[in-house]
């Protein structure tokens, strides 16, 4: 079976294609080269004018696990509000904020997207969402596993074990959860809040480890780098939210001594302390060194004003937050004692000072920053708002004139304090191609996705080249999954079931007899318990585990 | 013009959901579009006429004949005018109820005037467990209006209301005013156990003293004016209570294991 996406313009940028009219050839769900003259092409989709992108990466939304299944029970109302209906081929499903699995699933394919990945993956709750996951049908996924302020890590720290043993645990940790990526929230933090610690600076110490963030930065970046990780330490940073943060921001940029980051919803972590209200922009700031720190790369975290639902690993912050949520609602608790979880409801509004900034703050960022290969489109999904307001989001990044007239909406001592006005920038289709497909691909570490070169997977999608860039990628035309046609004119047309991406580096196995021995001496459950296995993912059809390469595991440390 | 007339044409097999036909949403419809309304049955969907008979033409003044406990969401979100219902009612009558009068000549099942907002709910009958209580997942219940119950209510009543009015003659069951957030409870009748549990605040207004749980506590007799003014507001109530005049009263404060503002006042 062939099929041929004939006379598209193609945007691809991880093959420096900007543009180009191109045909593309689909065999047994792989870009392939031209056929042979001899060889019947089975069918043939005419694109004449049509934009043809890769299909879309979304490398920060939570989409699976405890914190998600709270902020579904815990927002009743939401669900109310956004019933979707079964059709003959899609379940129903509800909810704005945080959708049902199935839910989820769908708008994502129908907006163009293929695959999604869950950057807060507890490892003792990696079942629960690997399962959610399951749960979600047609895009590729994958998880971070997030650790950092786990007890048998800290107490690795705190007893100076050597390097070589932190990969070990760090290594079967991500093949223990199936993850493709290791991330940190308020390092240490999460920790430091059972300790009654309220706050926790970049080196300040945990009060029962002794141990700083700045410590456990730096030997999970290395160990991510050492063991060959693709994607780098993701690091939600300390201090979420809080004005003047960006001085923390910039310290943790330094951190890893040289060993990349990946610095997640950046723009929560860009407030500085100027203006009579004490809360001012950083972003400029933060750009700079974004653009200066190559071993850097962040997504933003954009806020879009409406309801939604936060929801993080960092009890910590979100606790201080909890009196600010909208519905009055909190959950802060903590996870079988190795992680935390904090879910708050939120509204944003433009006419409130500090979220209009916050809008503000995010698209300075976004323009501010010149690579697009490091600086990736987010809404952290659900916490600055809901997935599905992407489209809306590229419009304010292609749109300067647009994004104009939002920004004359807003609170009016916001906009004093904003430069947003004056940048001129517009991001281009190829720009948002890098940011949305190659880059993301890049970055997670999807060899062969994120682009349309022969041999990459067949997930594509076609959208009309329409000047309201909402309006454009709100509803492609096609999207391939795998070469097969799963969405027609911004409506699943087919129900398939993604892959599960994992990395699994090398380790030494014989780090096992420490943890099963710290296993049986304090936690919930048997370490082999604790093993998601290929199998459990493969289950029922939907989808198998797919292990993306490391470059293998780079120098050993002396 | 004569009221709009809906009578149950048969006994029904499955639920039904009625919730379209209030006057509000009625009012500028002729009798073929109300006919053609579609409502849910069980998991189908139906034509009014399909399952009422539809007679009268006035849309501010509903009269439902005949009707059983399965038909649900009877006045639902209603805002405007009155509904008679003759026969019982299923579960979420008055839902969400926000101005008009309903009146019910039978008896009512559970979660009867659920999140209601606004006015005058009247039941010549009995009716089952949460009245006035929150949606699932709510955290507010009724948030205002009177409810008028001639019989006995269930279990829960006035579960998380957060203000109103509810006046009871008949009996009611256990966890009466339980997790209530403000409004008044009065009961004529007995009351289970665990009255009060919970209770944030508000007044639930007894003439029996049922037995308390032990973070009820007990503040002795007192003589309260405001009671004077209180049951001189019911006095135009179509019910018992519009006789009663009384200052003096038993007041005990609770739950105190969740703040203890609220109070019970037994009149004796």
């Amino acid at each position: 079976m062939i099929i041929k996406l004939s006379g598209g313009k193609v945007y691809d940028p991880a093959n420096q294609i900007d543009g180009k009219v191109l045909d593309i050839f689909i065999r047994d769900g792989r870009i392939v080269n031209r056929p042979r003259d001899d060889e019947t092409i089975d069918q043939t989709y005419n694109l004449n004018g049509k934009v043809v992108m890769a299909g879309a990466i979304d490398m920060h939304t939570h989409i699976g696990g405890g914190k998600v299944n709270i902020a579904r029970m815990m927002l009743p109302e939401d669900h109310r509000a956004d019933p979707s209906h079964h059709s003959a081929l899609c379940r129903s499903g509800c909810g704005h904020a945080a959708p049902s699995t199935f839910t989820t699933g769908y708008r994502y394919a129908e907006m163009g997207y293929t695959a999604a990945f869950e950057p807060a993956l507890s490892p003792v709750n990696a079942r629960q969402s690997h399962l959610e996951m399951g749960d979600t049908p047609i895009i590729d996924k994958g998880g971070y596993a997030m650790i950092g302020s786990d007890d048998f890590f800290l107490r690795m720290l705190a007893a100076k074990k050597d390097q070589n043993a932190i990969n070990d645990y760090v290594a079967w940790i991500m093949h223990a959860s199936q993850a493709i990526g290791i991330k940190v929230v308020n390092p240490g933090g999460i920790n430091a809040f059972k300790f009654n610690q309220r706050a926790l600076d970049l080196d300040e110490q945990n009060a029962h480890y002794q141990v700083t963030p700045r410590e456990v930065l730096k030997a999970l970046s290395r160990a991510v780098h050492e063991l060959g990780v693709p994607h780098p330490l993701h690091v939600h940073g300390n201090n979420l939210g809080v004005p003047g943060n960006m001085e923390t921001t910039l310290k943790t940029m330094g951190a890893s001594e040289g060993y990349p980051l990946h610095l997640t919803h950046i723009q929560f972590h860009s407030y500085g302390t100027e203006g009579d209200r004490k809360f001012s922009s950083g972003a400029a700031a933060i750009a700079e060194a974004l653009n200066k720190n190559k071993n850097i790369s962040a997504d933003v975290g954009q806020i879009l004003f409406n309801q939604t639902v936060t929801a993080s690993g960092d009890n910590m912050r979100q606790f201080a937050n909890s009196t600010l949520g909208s519905p009055r609602k909190s959950v802060i608790m903590d996870i079988e004692c190795d992680s935390g979880c904090g879910v708050v409801p939120f509204k944003y509004k433009d006419q409130n000072f500090v979220n209009a900034l916050q809008w503000a703050i995010g698209l300075e960022i976004f323009l501010l920053s010149d690579d697009p290969w490091r600086i990736f489109l987010t809404t952290d999904h659900p916490n600055g708002a809901p997935f599905t307001s992407y489209p809306h989001l590229i419009k304010l990044l292609m749109d300067k004139t647009f994004r104009n007239e939002m920004f004359a909406k807003l609170n009016l001592d916001a906009q004093a304090m904003s430069t947003l006005r004056s940048i001129e920038r517009e991001y281009s289709l190829y720009e948002i191609a890098i940011m949305t497909r190659a880059g993301a691909a890049k970055l997670v570490g999807l060899h062969d996705r994120g682009h349309l070169g022969v041999g990459a997977g067949a997930d594509i999608t076609v959208y009309t080249d329409h000047a309201d860039r909402e309006k454009m990628f709100s509803k492609p035309d096609y999207v391939f999954k795998d070469g097969e046609l799963v969405v027609k004119d911004g409506q699943v047309v087919k129900v398939t079931w993604g892959h599960t991406h994992t990395v699994k580096p090398d380790y030494d196995k014989a780090i096992e007899k420490d943890i099963k021995q710290y296993f049986d001496k304090f936690h919930t459950m048997n370490m082999e318990n604790f093993k998601v296995s290929n199998d459990e993912i493969a289950e029922g059809g939907r989808g198998g585990v797919v292990v993306q390469p490391c470059e293998g595991r780079r120098e050993k440390s002396l | 013009m004569s009221a709009l007339t809906f009578t149950l044409k048969k006994d029904l097999l499955q639920k039904l959901d009625v919730s379209p036909l209030t006057p509000d949403q009625l009012s500028d419809k002729n009798i073929s579009q109300i006919s053609a309304t579609l409502l849910w049955y069980g998991k189908q969907q139906l034509r009014a006429d399909d399952i009422f008979l539809i007679e009268g033409s006035d849309t501010q003044d509903l009269v439902f004949e005949k009707c059983s406990a399965k038909v649900d969401y009877i006045g639902s979100g209603m805002k405007t005018g009155r509904i008679i219902v003759n026969g019982n009612a299923g579960a979420f009558l008055a839902f969400q109820m926000q101005k008009g009068e309903l009146l019910l000549n039978g008896n009512a099942a559970d979660f009867t005037a659920c999140a209601m907002s606004g006015g005058l709910l009247q039941i010549n009958g009995n009716v089952g467990d949460y009245l006035g209580a929150a949606l699932v997942g709510d955290r507010k219940g009724m948030k205002g209006g009177t409810v008028i119950v001639k019989g006995d209510a269930g279990e829960r009543t006035g579960d998380q209301m957060r203000r109103g009015l509810i006046l009871i003659e008949g009996n009611v069951g256990s966890y009466c005013g339980s997790r209530m957030l403000a409004g008044t409870i009065g009961i004529l009748g007995n009351v289970g156990e665990y009255v009060g549990y919970g209770m944030r605040r508000g007044t639930l207004i007894l003439t029996k003293r049922p037995s308390l749980h032990a973070t009820i506590q007990d503040c002795g007799l007192h003589t309260l004016p405001f009671l004077n003014l209180m049951f001189k507001s019911f006095s135009q109530l179509p019910s018992k209570f519009a006789q009663i005049n009384q200052n003096r009263a038993h007041r005990f404060a609770g739950d105190i294991a969740n703040d203890g503002k609220g109070e019970i006042l037994i009149l004796e």
